[in-house]
């Protein structure tokens, strides 16, 4: 009834009064937003009610977690519904990352649909199979489910997805900063993109997302191909407080190391994880366990084996302490059943619990909020650090960030990356980004080849067989994965036909073969993401160590890397059971820190560069940690870095480009084929037995020539296998999605040409 | 309906003659304008196949004499195999057989445990046939002749009707499911003897299969089990059983699109779905159901894959697999597997003839094209899609009725200059095609080596 009034000039701004805005909403809901004795509504708030209520455009509301996002959504889509009688079918597509989050946003939409009579249902896997069944007898109102439950509405029930959202009129996508950039997020695209077609028309997407720098980045995401036409509406009052802390440690010795814990296990003494744990980590864990013990938290560690120690240090000082553990490991190879205990316990919120996890788990962990998050190790990004971060400070607390960072003694021994006190500044450049609502750009080039295997085994699945060129069209040429050509997806149906996962019938219509049966068949089908293996370091048969799941470096036999302490030779990479055989290699003292795992951005170095050079102690570190600081200026002035991008270091020089990983590693290849042994330290590239000036001539003499094929690079890479579809794709393929994500030639030679 | 079709096969004859009813020249129009099979009048659009015909003639004439059989009917995409079925669903109606016929779809399966074979039951009784009511929805009307020849025959012996009936529903209680199947019989006796169109219309809704829930059915009609997933066959053998009481010949029940049980993908329902139709099968090679025929129709993968169709069961392979003497020139129509030949060039042509004749409702005088149109449409055509288009015909014929209509509503345009215009696409996914409006192709993009794709 107001609809057409409401298509006017942009309503929004401070000035405007509850009254003319409510105005717009139908009387019912006018007179619920009324009861409940809300005396103003905010900015974000009524801004977004003509758009949607017109429901000609999509709409991104981005606002801080509790400014109230959600209503500003739900008002006026309940608006329409009232205002209109609905079509046959689902009205409201609501997706969310969470099952926590649908069951919250249940509780509050229940009593809004109630007094309005609009059927409301949640889909998940913990809902019940007989709501399920109501639901699919009387599809109606608003249906709110998980990415994976609405895979698994295509895959089980394709041929009457078309009815069963007949009549849809929203789709509305929560937490949409947390699917940007992911395979997940490439998955919901397909999957909004299917609804679409499954119904036969463009319906107006309406996304909820936190407040990131580039807002049209979030708009291209959510319209792919036609981000310019969304509407965004970004509140400026900021809701949610954020209280950060980085907290810095020197590394000491455990209490027994080296031949005292040799005597210690001759002697037949219990040796603990106290015993053996670094003096750091035993106050790391004192810290934690004071702070955190009494509510709900989410500890990060960067690599499993920290995960474990902390969990373990953790449990002792409760047992010590005579109190019921809080403190739980969560991550990949844990078994199944010690997982589900974990992720039981974090649902039940009537005991405190504390997660103890990695960084790839976090999409595992269905938790909705907890009172803090802690990070031990410098954040993976900026992005996942806000994503953590949102999931603290619901419900008007403020959002809890700590970062405990530890750093070694400097000592003649000591190599430039860490006397630089890399991993505190690379936290801080991070935290300072958070701060400015800077965010990790989605990468744009990615073919997202795993989940485009997913998404054509679903739609076959769905419509029992499709015809290569109706595939394509659906999911590349008019869908998500427009950066797939036609050539490339021939090439993935041939590999796919080869491993016996799609067949073709005497029609022409690509049908699901025998693997492609079993894997579709598996209820582990439904979500676009794995859990990565670790990959284990051995040298002469001893386990040294594993790598963090999320660490992308390449691995090609032949190159170096640096691994606790020491550089180490690739002598083979065997992908089967994820080994990577090292020899020891010459070279001087490589730096601890190696970065988190994930690829660190451009922007993330040029902030590090920028906070060497600034002189100021941000207000958020404690006082060992501004120490630290000091320290790793006084080097950064000491190594001349402000004017030199080289610098010697006995046997090796260290080239600092102050740019991203993937520009490293893309380097690191080019010098590696040009047969210098270089390896990626950290925030630089050693090069071992050249110096400045030979360096300086062979990045000359490279940057003189075009970039190359970033794919040819990869062909050498042992562990491109990343994601879950992956080993599914012919070996071209796989060097182009890994370069993609790995590789920025462009990047590497703008850096190289500026040095030269 | 020519009255023919009664005393021998409607063999065609090579050039159409006669008048067309206006009747069945609308349906057929409308039919196969909109790409479906006409309900009516297949006879006069039949072409060739008049072995594959008498083959089926025999199969309608052992149900009728209360045997059982069970035939495949196995063509390609288009090739005519839902024509084919609504003839033989045509002749079977007019031997006084009642058809039942739907098609299969993803929610309609032969075996399912999420209600899609009772989904498959309540669409076949819904289409529920007779020679007076052929479009379905007769299941009411053989009730209640069921009931009028009861109380015919008790007249005629001279007893309760009651005493009949109970002797009749005797013999239905014999059979599995038979004690239910019975007894709501005997409550739409009651409701017809006491005037209750309630507890009437309830039995017909059981009979139908639209009682979901056994709690609803108990409160009605105070019976313990409903028409479900797992017992829907039997369904079938009562309702065989049930309508040779009401004096039809018994029952043919054409399923079609079995290609969509070749397509699921979920391996267990799949072989499900297999085992049901060897459950047919078994039962009708062996005689062991009266008046119950089966025609199904599927694609030569459905049959022959031996991955993912019925060959993939191997009893299934071994009752179905084709004669081996066969080969060649040699034919043998009396296998349960009957591959529908392609149309030839030459079917093709009289097809055109006999829809020109159609059009014009009989009538050469109103004829809207000439012979050499009909040529120079199939010329055009063979080059614009290559050998598909007389091979699976569905949109040709499509296209040409739309030519003929072009033709007849303005006269003054010539076919020549039509013909060079008609746009035969190859045949797609609907729901796949892209929105309107939404990112139109780049041009220059080479999809195309796609659309012939073969792995």
């Amino acid at each position: 009834m107001t609809t057409s009034a409401a298509s006017g000039s942009d309503p929004g701004g401070p000035g405007v009064s509850p009254v003319d805005t409510v105005a717009l909403l139908h009387p019912d809901v006018a007179r619920w937003v009324w009861e409940q004795g809300w005396t103003e509504l905010r900015s974000a708030q009524t801004e977004a009610f003509a758009p949607i209520l017109t429901g000609d455009t999509d709409v991104i509301i981005s606002a801080a977690t509790a400014s109230g996002k959600t209503e500003a959504a739900y008002l006026p889509i309940c608006s329409a519904l009232a205002t209109t009688a609905p079509l046959p079918g689902i009205s409201v597509l609501y997706v969310s990352p969470l099952k926590a989050l649908i069951n919250d946003q249940f509780d509050r939409l229940d009593r809004l649909c109630e007094h309005l009579e609009i059927p409301i249902h949640r889909w998940h896997g913990d809902v019940p199979g007989a709501q399920k069944a109501k639901l699919l007898n009387d599809p109606s109102g608003m249906l709110l489910i998980t990415p994976e439950s609405l895979e698994a509405l295509f895959v089980l029930r394709g041929a009457r997805i078309g009815a069963l959202l007949g009549g849809l009129r929203y789709v509305v996508l929560d937490e949409l900063h947390s699917f940007m950039g992911t395979e997940r997020g490439a998955q919901l695209q397909s999957l909004v993109h299917r609804v679409e077609l499954a119904v036969r028309r463009p319906v107006p997407r309406i996304a909820l997302s936190a407040t990131l720098g580039d807002m049209r980045l979030a708009a291209e995401f959510l319209r792919p191909g036609a981000g310019e036409a969304v509407r965004l509406i970004v509140a400026d009052d900021d809701g949610g407080h954020v209280r950060l802390q980085v907290r810095g440690y020197r590394t000491t010795p455990p209490r027994l190391g080296g031949p005292s814990l040799q005597a210690a296990l001759e002697a037949g003494d219990e040796v603990t994880s106290e015993d053996t744990a670094d003096g750091n980590e035993l106050a790391i864990a004192g810290h934690l366990f004071e702070t955190l013990r009494g509510s709900d938290n989410l500890i990060f560690a960067n690599t499993r084996s920290e995960v474990e120690i902390f969990a373990d240090l953790l449990t002792r000082r409760s047992e010590k302490a005579k109190v019921p553990n809080e403190f739980f490991a969560h991550h990949g190879s844990l078994s199944k059943e010690f997982r589900e205990d974990v992720e039981t316990r974090l649902k039940d919120r009537t005991r405190p619990v504390n997660a103890v996890c990695t960084a790839t788990l976090e999409m595992g962990i269905d938790i909705g909020d907890v009172r803090s998050i802690a990070q031990i190790g410098a954040p993976p990004s900026v992005a996942t650090t806000r994503q953590r971060l949102g999931r603290s400070g619901r419900r008007g607390d403020p959002a809890v960030l700590r970062c405990y960072i530890s750093e070694p003694e400097v000592s003649s021994k000591t190599s430039p990356p860490d006397a630089l006190r890399a991993e505190l500044v690379q936290t801080v450049a991070m935290v300072n980004l958070l701060l400015e609502r800077w965010y990790e750009p989605p990468a744009t080039g990615e073919l997202h080849l795993s989940t485009l295997v997913q998404q054509l085994l679903s739609l076959i699945a769905q419509h029992g067989g499709v015809r290569p060129a109706e595939a394509y069209s659906a999911l590349c040429g008019n869908g998500p994965f427009g950066n797939v050509s036609s050539a490339q997806f021939a090439d993935l149906l041939r590999a796919l036909g080869a491993g016996e996962v799609i067949a073709q019938d005497s029609a022409g219509l690509l049908l699901l073969d025998v693997r492609g049966e079993q894997i579709v068949n598996h209820y582990s089908f439904y979500a676009a993401f794995s859990t990565p293996q670790e990959w284990r370091l051995m040298s002469g048969g001893r386990q040294l160590g594993t790598l963090p799941v999320s660490d992308r470096q390449p691995l090609r036999p032949g190159s170096l890397m640096i691994f606790a302490g020491r550089r180490w030779r690739i002598v083979g990479v065997d992908p089967g059971p994820r080994v990577v055989d090292l020899v020891a290699a010459p070279g001087g003292r490589p730096p601890r820190f190696q970065g988190s795992g994930a690829l660190v951005h451009d922007r993330v170095r040029q902030e590090m560069l920028a906070v060497y050079r600034d002189g100021s102690v941000p207000a958020y570190l404690d006082t060992t940690a501004a120490e630290l600081l000091t320290e790793g200026r006084r080097h950064f002035a000491f190594y001349g870095l402000d004017d030199r991008a080289v610098i010697d270091d006995g046997l090796e020089s260290y080239f600092f480009p102050w740019a991203g990983d993937r520009v490293l590693y893309t380097i690191a290849a080019a010098v590696t084929a040009k047969g210098l042994e270089v390896s990626v330290a950290g925030l630089a590239l050693a090069v071992v037995g050249a110096d400045a000036v030979e360096i300086s001539a062979l990045f000359g003499e490279l940057a003189r020539r075009p970039a190359p094929d970033p794919a040819v690079l990869a062909q050498a890479v042992a562990n491109k296998i990343v994601e879950k579809y992956d080993e599914l794709l012919p070996d071209e393929l796989l060097a182009a999605g890994y370069s993609a994500r790995t590789f920025d030639c462009p990047g590497a030679w703008k850096v190289l040409r500026d040095f030269a | 309906m020519s009255g023919d079709s009664g005393t021998s096969p409607p063999v065609p004859s090579p050039y159409p003659q006669g008048m067309i009813r206006p009747r069945d020249r609308d349906a057929i129009v409308q039919s196969l304008r909109a790409g479906v099979v006409p309900r009516l009048g297949h006879q006069h659009i039949q072409v060739g196949r008049a072995l594959e015909v008498k083959a089926l003639l025999r199969d309608v004439d052992r149900v009728a004499d209360g045997g059982s059989s069970v035939r495949f009917i196995i063509g390609e995409y288009g090739s005519g195999k839902t024509f084919f079925l609504q003839l033989v669903r045509s002749i079977a109606l007019e031997r006084k057989l009642v058809t039942l016929n739907a098609d299969l779809s993803p929610d309609r399966r032969l075996q399912a445990s999420g209600g899609q074979a009772r989904s498959l039951y309540t669409e076949l009784a819904h289409n529920f046939a007779t020679r007076a009511k052929p479009d379905g929805g007769a299941l009411a009307s053989v009730v209640e002749r069921f009931v009028s020849t009861t109380l015919a025959e008790a007249t005629e012996r001279g007893v309760e009707p009651a005493v009949v009936i109970a002797e009749r529903l005797g013999s239905l209680s014999e059979l599995v499911g038979g004690y239910d199947f019975a007894a709501v019989i005997g409550a739409y006796w009651r409701g017809h003897d006491i005037g209750d169109d309630g507890l009437q219309s309830d039995a017909i809704r059981w009979l139908r299969g639209e009682f979901s829930t056994k709690t609803d059915a108990r409160l009605a009609l105070g019976v313990r089990t409903i028409v479900d997933d797992a017992n829907w066959y039997d369904h079938l053998k009562l309702l065989a059983r049930f309508v040779r009481m009401a004096g039809f010949s018994g029952v043919l029940v054409c399923l079609d699109e079995l290609v969509n049980l070749y397509k699921l993908a979920h391996t267990q329902s799949r072989n499900g779905n297999y085992e049901q139709i060897l459950r047919i099968v078994n039962d009708s090679l062996q005689g062991s159901v009266a008046g119950l025929g089966f025609v199904l129709g599927g694609t030569p993968d459905f049959l022959l894959d031996t991955r993912r169709g019925l060959y993939s069961y191997p009893a299934l392979q071994s009752r179905l697999a084709e004669n081996t003497f066969a080969a060649g020139d040699l034919v043998d129509y009396d296998g349960p597997v009957i591959r529908l030949a392609n149309l030839t060039p030459d079917d093709f042509y009289i097809l055109l003839t006999r829809l020109r004749h159609v059009y014009a409702s009989g009538d050469p005088a109103a004829y809207l094209l000439p012979d050499e149109a009909l040529s120079a449409f199939m010329n055009h055509c063979a080059k614009r899609v290559g050998d598909a288009y007389f091979r699976t015909p569905r949109t040709t014929i499509k296209e040409f009725i739309n030519l003929l209509a072009v033709l007849e509503q303005n006269p003054g345009v010539t076919w020549d200059g039509l013909i060079e215009r008609v746009e035969i696409a190859p045949e797609a996914n609907p729901d796949l095609l892209p929105l309107p409006g939404a990112g139109e192709q780049p041009p220059g993009r080479d999809d195309d080596d796609l659309s012939s794709f073969r792995l």
